[in-house]
């Protein structure tokens, strides 16, 4: 059989490592936009083929499918799902593992991912607005901040997925730092207004949510559209330096394991993640009439006010996330891709290893994530025989195989190394060894996190941990749970979350 | 002694922020550590540093310059306890701005020495290619005990703790935009942002616009400052990774233990004392009560350079609540004794409100020798403890009874072990000048 995987960075190395494993001995086909060096190797070794092309482009994807005769197609990353490329490959009837273009809203749109939660009840949600412009988005704040105390700290994002914006997160918490804090706000409002002025097809532009406080962890699913299959729980690490400082990556590196929970996740909360997920498929296959057949991923938090709680939803695997994912899963991925494309998931049972924790950290340049061109263009280095030794892995991310065979960094995120274990913190340890084995020969500097799976990090997501259970068990106990409920002088009660329902189905939207 | 801060952006607007705002109100919350000078330096967009220093506190300094105050995304920040004691601004032939707490052993005054610090720092990240390890191997060659954060003319913030350790320096964070460091903790929480865990000994981080970078920390765990346990830092900080406020309980307990005396009630000497005060109070079951009212703003008797502005300080500060002594026997506990006179005017203060005995426990060891990494600790001859035994102690301060805890009694009650401790000015001959 021929499988065509989609997408050239570390999450779809490690995709493609995990077919080469599969007792159906696929032959390997490939389309990205760098020549990773680990997926051009198992193509090569697989009897298939590495090809470079855009893969947002339909065309490009369905012409190399039918020419190499593809059986199964999987998508890695999400922008082909936000340009239909799924879409077009069952046009032509070839199976692809991956949300079609109006399935993947959840993770192109972030407010209607919120809409959706909101018009549908499910548990797991933030409060939230959205914002036509600059002026709306400050004028209503300012209005509203004393009687809806949630403004106070907040979460900007674009409202769709826009060029590299990233998020902000303020909190107005110290009287005597408000001007300024207000000042670094309305800024933001005004530049994502001129960055998402491109977007006529939507009408808002910048969504505010309220800001959660505590651990956050990604649950990855299989999904064919009934049946929801979780995997194990990863977290990922958003910081570009140690101990969650530095600006916003794609993801520093991630950890799971020993079993389906993180050390610091109970199972109930485990659970609740999953039936928060399940409702989001469910939810958008009702509003879409589409059927779901892919990958998709809650990034949860627990929060005071909800307890288990969406941040975002992806709408294919999560990189790095994939990585500790795959690495831990025993069933082979063929015969998952396959059942979700015969919509038969209900009859599989995903194994994973129950023995093993797998940390993962991404080695990037110097100069990822802010200055990316800088970044760029370095010759690699790798001493594979050493990371062998040590028992880790690497999977190639942002790298370019040239034609003299050298590899050089392509400005984001150059590799993964992944090591398991017992526990966490021995697999950090290893990956901590073998670091050195990957260096840039012209001079220019690489940066890891240490942090990431030791004792000492994993003491902070427990402290977080059970200080938000706490608040969140008591709401529990006190029959509260997701109630936005408070008291305001001069107005007396109110209830934030009515407020914000009235304003979504006012008469101005209907 | 100053306090420090470094404060850095990243991100997208970036350069929206403000540095002085948020410095401002964390060198409020460094107070304690000295209100003589204050000095602020920030760049923005460019090469050029931005610099200002005055005298006084940091409120006056920020109040007075208000339409000069220095602007930028990046900043440090530093409030001195010593007269004219301002960032050290280099000009070559690598621009940078210094502060500096603690002292290094390149001379004999502590200004001279900070400044020749900054000159060899200057060099170096002029001449050598990678600034971290120059700027590693620098502290490592420097003696002395000291934390320091540069910020120079490229948006670099250089921070670190010389391997000695025995100043404080600490790390946080928040979101994904800023980072900082300062003296004490309470500074980050006053600033909104996120413990991240103290700087290590030995070790130096670098802020850059490309990355954060940092060395190996030494294998050492140091040498920390017990004095900042005892009196200097606030007490809704943690000093290496230890609350402040749990050690002088453990230390009011620890005196109680070894210092027992039968009386009617526990009065601490606003405001360090009062935890230590509480900790006796719980381990006695002798009760605790306000024995004062502050008037004024809280001035810290022993750091206070002049013996007039000493004994307003005093004065102002403890007005005896008669109620609570009055027919009764107290222990008056306070934190150290320096020269003695604070002490003076409050046993006799208390007397005369009524106290029959006053029996006074110290929750540290005797003061016998200057600091020799900058505390103001004045000189030998000054210090009462160090000259006379402590009945001689008793009589001159017109107390029942004085005892001291001892420096090993100290040590158990902070928890950290002897070797990690600088007790040089609880000990006879610690002191190299």
């Amino acid at each position: 059989m021929r499988v065509m995987g989609v997408g050239g960075g570390a999450r779809e190395h490690a995709l493609a490592w995990k077919l080469s494993l599969s007792d159906h001995k696929p032959e390997i086909f490939w389309i990205a936009e760098n020549r990773n060096p680990g997926i051009h190797k198992i193509c090569r070794d697989y009897k298939g083929e590495l090809r470079i092309g855009r893969t947002t482009d339909p065309k490009t994807i369905v012409r190399s499918a039918r020419g190499w005769g593809i059986d199964i197609v999987v998508v890695g990353p999400e922008e082909p799902g936000f340009h239909a490329i799924p879409d077009a490959l069952e046009k032509e009837g070839i199976q692809c593992i991956g949300a079609s273009q109006e399935l993947s809203i959840i993770e192109r749109s972030k407010a209607d991912l919120r809409r959706l939660q909101w018009e549908n009840n499910l548990p797991g949600k933030l409060l939230f607005r959205t914002f036509k412009n600059a002026r709306e988005a400050s004028g209503y704040i300012r209005k509203n901040i004393d009687t809806q105390p949630w403004l106070q700290n907040i979460v900007i994002k674009p409202a769709r997925q826009s060029g590299g914006k990233g998020v902000k997160l303020i909190e107005d918490q110290q009287i005597y730092l408000h001007d300024e804090k207000e000042r670094f706000k309305e800024a933001y409002f005004d530049s994502l207004q001129a960055s998402m002025a491109a977007y006529s097809d939507i009408e808002d532009k910048i969504l505010v949510e309220e800001k959660a406080w505590g651990p956050e962890y990604s649950l990855q699913c299989f999904t064919d559209g009934k049946t929801v299959l979780g995997t194990p729980l990863v977290q990922d690490n958003k910081s570009a330096h140690d101990f969650d400082s530095g600006p916003e990556t794609g993801g520093m590196g991630s950890i799971s394991g020993p079993d389906m929970t993180l050390p610091f996740i109970t199972r109930e909360e485990y659970d609740k993640s999953l039936k928060i997920v399940e409702g989001i498929v469910e939810a958008v296959q009702k509003k879409t009439g589409k059927a779901y057949h892919g990958m998709v991923g809650g990034q949860m938090m627990l929060t005071e006010n909800e307890g288990p709680t969406i941040i975002e939803m992806y709408s294919r695997l999560g990189d790095p996330e994939a990585i500790n994912m795959l690495s831990m899963l025993k069933t082979d991925i063929v015969d998952i891709f396959q059942a979700i494309a015969e919509r038969r998931l209900s009859r599989l049972k995903l194994e994973f290893t129950n023995e093993d924790a797998a940390v993962v950290k991404v080695v990037a340049p110097n100069g990822y994530p802010e200055k990316r061109e800088k970044a760029k263009g370095h010759p690699v280095q790798v001493f594979e025989t050493n990371i062998k030794r040590n028992g880790c892995y690497l999977f190639w991310g942002s790298a370019d195989l040239q034609e003299d065979q050298q590899v050089v960094t392509g400005g984001s995120r150059l590799l993964a190394l992944m090591a398991m274990d017992h526990t966490l913190p021995p697999a950090s340890a290893r990956i901590e060894k073998t670091v050195s084995s990957v260096q840039l020969t012209d001079g220019w500097g690489l940066y890891h996190r240490s942090d990431i799976g030791t004792d000492r990090l994993l003491a902070k997501r427990r402290d977080a941990a059970e200080r938000v259970r706490r608040l969140y068990k008591y709401r529990e106990e006190h029959g509260i749970l997701g109630s936005r409920m408070g008291w305001v002088p001069n107005l007396g009660r109110i209830d934030t979350s009515q407020l914000l329902l009235k304003e979504m189905h006012g008469p101005e939207k209907a | 002694m100053p306090g420090l801060i470094g404060f850095y952006t990243f991100g997208e607007g970036r350069e929206n922020w403000d540095a002085s705002h948020f410095i401002h109100y964390g060198l409020n919350a460094l107070q304690g550590r000295g209100q003589e000078s204050v000095s602020l330096a920030t760049i923005g967009q460019g090469n050029t540093l931005h610099t200002l220093s005055g005298k006084g506190g940091v409120e006056e300094f920020f109040q007075k310059n208000r339409a000069s105050i220095p602007k930028g995304f990046i900043g440090i920040g530093q409030t001195s306890s010593y007269l004219e004691d301002y960032l050290v601004h280099v000009k070559t032939p690598y621009e940078m701005v210094l502060a500096l707490d603690g002292t290094t052993d390149l001379h004999e005054n502590r200004g001279e020495a900070t400044k020749l610090f900054a000159r060899q720092l200057s060099q170096l990240l002029h001449s050598e290619k990678e600034p971290l390890k120059a700027t590693s191997m620098l502290i490592n060659k420097i003696g002395g005990g000291y934390s320091f954060a540069a910020l120079t003319h490229k948006q670099e913030l250089i921070t670190g703790r010389n391997p000695l350790g025995v100043k404080p320096l600490e790390t946080g964070s928040v979101g994904f935009d800023i980072s900082a460091v300062a003296s004490e903790t309470c500074a980050l929480d006053v600033m909104g942002i996120d413990q991240t865990g103290s700087v290590e000994t030995g070790e130096v981080i670098m802020f850059s616009p490309e990355d954060i970078r940092g060395n190996t920390p030494a294998t050492d765990a140091g040498n920390f400052c017990s004095y900042e346990y005892v009196y200097l830092a606030r007490l809704d900080s943690q000093v290496n990774s230890l609350p402040v406020a749990k050690v002088r309980n453990s230390i009011g307990r620890e005196l109680a233990k070894t210092h027992p005396v039968k009386a009617d009630v526990v009065i601490g000497v606003p405001e360090t004392a009062l935890p230590i005060a509480n900790g006796y109070s719980q381990e006695s079951g002798m009760p605790q009560e306000p024995g004062f009212m502050r008037t004024g703003e809280n001035i810290r008797a022993a750091l206070e350079p002049t013996q007039k502005e000493r004994l307003v300080g005093v004065q102002l500060k403890l007005n005896p609540i008669k109620s609570a002594v009055e027919g009764k026997d107290v222990v008056l506990v306070d934190d150290s004794v320096v020269r003695g006179n604070t002490l003076r005017n409050t046993v006799l203060n208390l007397k005369r409100s009524g106290a029959k005995q006053i029996h006074v426990r110290i929750g540290s060891p005797t003061l016998v020798s200057p600091c020799p990494y900058g505390v103001e600790i004045p000189p030998r001859d000054e210090l009462i403890s160090g000259s006379l035994s402590e009945k001689e102690l008793a009589n001159n301060v017109g107390a029942d009874s004085i005892s001291f805890m001892t420096a090993e009694e100290l040590q158990h009650a902070i928890g950290l072990p002897r070797q990690n401790l600088c007790m040089r000015c609880f000990e006879n001959g610690g002191a190299k000048r």
